[in-house]
């Protein structure tokens, strides 16, 4: 998960993304749209965003062909989905615990 | 579609998945003066979100969380409505092997409302992957729409 907010936070992945939204593209031609890049250095960053999970690629002949992944993109806002759960429950839990023993007085106060 | 999720204690948590917006709402037993100090004080927000908080609550000021397990939250307060209302930037420091979208990138604001003695605290995180509201972020802003739309589909 992690993997799929580090793959995003790159501009040039960002770019790849955007090529390959609308539909399937071979990797060289990926490449020919960064032409101040090496082919190795665009391989990597096609890497960091398959094992992201954010696009996919299959073999077809000697070509290679990336498409958008587009769950990878839901999985990256769950993950902070958890988080935020996990901890706001903490916080409330906190903040409770603070005011307990005056709310403990005050109802008991009320009883009376 | 995913909208609602409820949590057993009265919290909800809401997340749009079609905007990846993470919104979630929780109704704490304690007043909005209280709940502030956990956003502000480091002490406090050791308590229920990182292993140590440097936080400098003013407009500018940093907002750093530095998790259990090593990553660290790398933000800067925007705005903070004493009691009511509180921005700040969110980012992970760049660190191997773990989370790392870059400082700035993302925005929380936590909204307090007093309620009967209790306190609504709605927390929207945005600027997300998958979010359309990353406007600050040009990148963001000019391809996102298109991948939300993408994975509405997918869906």
């Amino acid at each position: 998960m992690d993997e799929a907010l580090r793959a995003v936070a790159d501009p040039t992945r960002r770019a790849i993304l955007r090529l390959v939204r609308d539909g399937e593209r071979p990797a060289g031609e990926i490449a020919q749209q960064f032409p101040s890049m090496t082919r190795p250095a665009v391989s990597q960053h096609l890497r960091v965003l398959t094992d992201a999970g954010l696009i996919e690629v299959r073999p077809e002949g000697n070509k290679r062909l990336y498409r958008l992944r587009p769950e990878g993109f839901r999985d990256a806002t769950e993950f902070l989905e958890e988080m935020w759960t996990d901890s706001l429950v903490r916080l409330k839990i906190a903040a409770e615990r603070e005011e307990w023993p005056e709310r403990a007085r005050a109802a008991k106060g009320k009883k009376r | 579609m995913a909208r609602a999720r409820t949590g057993g204690q009265g919290e909800e948590a809401v997340t749009d998945r079609n905007t990846g917006v993470v919104e979630q709402t929780v109704r704490i037993g304690a007043r909005p003066e209280t709940v502030w100090r956990f956003w502000t004080d480091p002490e406090r927000m050791r308590e229920w979100w990182g292993a140590t908080a440097d936080l400098d609550p003013a407009p500018g000021g940093v907002c750093r969380v530095e998790m259990t397990h090593g990553a660290v939250m790398e933000g800067e307060f925007v705005e903070l409505v004493p009691y009511e209302r509180l921005v700040f930037t969110f980012g992970w420091e760049p660190h191997e092997g773990g989370p790392d979208v870059p400082p700035g990138s993302s925005r929380v604001e936590v909204t307090l409302v007093p309620d009967a003695g209790d306190t609504i605290m709605t927390l929207r995180h945005t600027g997300l992957p998958a979010s359309d509201a990353g406007r600050h972020d040009e990148g963001w802003a000019e391809h996102l729409p298109d991948l939300v739309a993408a994975a509405g589909r997918a869906g």
